[in-house]
């Protein structure tokens, strides 16, 4: 690598670290394993610097990281990626049915336990998503990133962001939502 | 419009994606759907616990370590092979009070640079010093960002301590302060951070200051400046410019009250 890439890797991928981290710890479920992809990913920020097209420092940063995430979560973790399309497919299914039978439900009492779940919790809730949707929901709400960017970084169209948002936060809902 | 697609408009407005026509169609069905409106308290109960109760994560100092460690200084990586060590390794035989600082830089190798011994320049001693907080487990010895804790943490271990100015405004957040000891003189030493880049700022009493200041030593910069009672060194791998941005703020800044 040059030290050309090297002085835009600092400007470029350096400022979004926390970012990176935040991502990375969501996607493994833990903190040494979430180093260990953001050391890997910063290799690769290096080797791949060339490829930043100068536009989004941050959503660039972020796509190397989730990509070192997957391949890490492949090797890992096989069972929690491998049927991302079937697992879409039966989501659809579900959330048809989930959305009927949630219409008669009184929302007042589940919005207030929502905003009372402590964070062991929260977390457990989160933890407990498929990775893409775990994915979509920490970008957007987590980090901030719009639905352009986390089209960008996920590589999917921007429908299907929305998608996986409403499904996440709708599965978020159900678990927190119901009386323990 | 099916009642999947009334949840993924519902979603994206309440994440202001939406173009004001469809925002305006998603207000009217909330005043007449109650069931869409009870699904925005619950999704916005969501996002306001998630924004609560979750705490921002934060690259630990040694995944910081682990990352810069792939990107050395430049100019160090390149000027240690040009023979300097050598240089620097008959001096180092010759001398008696000298200071070692290892510096472990990643995947590309070891580089083990000797500082200066003896009566170095000052400069030297101030970038050694800024070298070695460098390498330690932490830069400051008190660490805090408020400029009305670290100012008293110098009471009673130097005779006077240093004058504490908060540039934070300027993107320059304090980081806290350490006692360098440059020659026999300990030194008060103010650290404050940009982005990723750490700057040292050593306060001497004048009579130390540089005849002949030097701009830069093995890719760290240096600016310094005199006032009535000290003489101030700024070192930093920061670029100069910034540097030199840093300085005039800091030169600048009101002093405590």
């Amino acid at each position: 690598m040059s030290r050309e890439d090297k002085a835009r890797f600092e400007q470029v991928v350096m400022p979004y670290l926390d970012d990176a981290y935040g991502l990375a710890r969501w996607l493994t479920g833990n903190r040494a394993d979430a180093e260990d992809v953001v050391q890997e990913a910063c290799l690769r920020a290096l080797r791949g610097m060339a490829g930043f097209a100068g536009t989004n420092a941050r959503a660039w940063t972020l796509a190397v990281v989730r990509n070192a995430a997957h391949d890490w979560l492949r090797k890992n973790r096989p069972q929690a990626v491998i049927h991302v399309d079937d697992l879409e497919a039966i989501e659809r299914l579900q959330s048809g049915a989930a959305s009927d039978g949630t219409a008669s439900a009184d929302p007042t009492p589940e919005a207030a336990l929502i905003a009372r779940a402590e964070e062991a919790r929260l977390e457990a809730a989160i933890a407990a998503l498929p990775v893409v949707f775990r994915e979509t929901l920490t970008l957007r709400d987590i980090q901030g990133l719009d639905y352009r960017e986390i089209a960008s970084i996920t590589g999917v169209p921007i429908g299907t962001v929305m998608s996986r948002l409403a499904r996440a936060r709708g599965r978020l809902i159900a678990s927190l939502g119901a009386d323990k | 419009m099916t009642a999947t697609d009334d949840i993924l408009l519902l979603n994206a407005y309440i994440d202001g994606e939406l173009d004001p026509a469809h925002a305006l169609e998603v207000e009217r069905r909330l005043v007449n759907d109650p069931e869409l409106a009870a699904e925005r308290a619950r999704i916005e109960a969501l996002r306001r616990v998630m924004a609560e109760r979750l705490p921002r994560e934060e690259a630990s100092p040694e995944l910081r370590r682990r990352v810069a460690a792939l990107v050395p200084p430049r100019p160090i990586a390149a000027g240690w092979r040009a023979g300097r060590s050598l240089r620097w390794s008959a001096q180092w035989g010759a001398m008696a009070a000298s200071v070692a600082i290892g510096l472990i830089i990643g995947s590309v190798g070891t580089y083990v640079a000797t500082g200066p011994p003896g009566p170095a320049p000052v400069a030297q001693l101030v970038v050694a010093s800024h070298v070695r907080s460098l390498a330690a487990t932490q830069p400051v010895d008190v660490a805090s960002s408020d400029r009305h804790t670290v100012k008293p943490w110098f009471n009673g271990k130097l005779p006077q301590s240093p004058r504490v100015v908060d540039l934070a405004a300027q993107d320059f957040e304090l980081v806290g302060g350490r006692i360098d000891v440059i020659g026999l003189v300990p030194a008060p030493t103010l650290v404050y951070r940009r982005r990723l880049h750490l700057i040292s700022l050593t306060a001497l009493p004048v009579a130390q200051a540089a005849a002949a200041p030097r701009r830069a030593i093995d890719g760290y910069n240096l600016v310094e400046w005199t006032d009535a009672d000290h003489a101030y060194w700024a070192v930093s791998d920061l670029a100069r410019p910034e540097l030199e941005e840093f300085a005039a703020a800091f030169r600048a800044g009101e002093p405590e009250p």
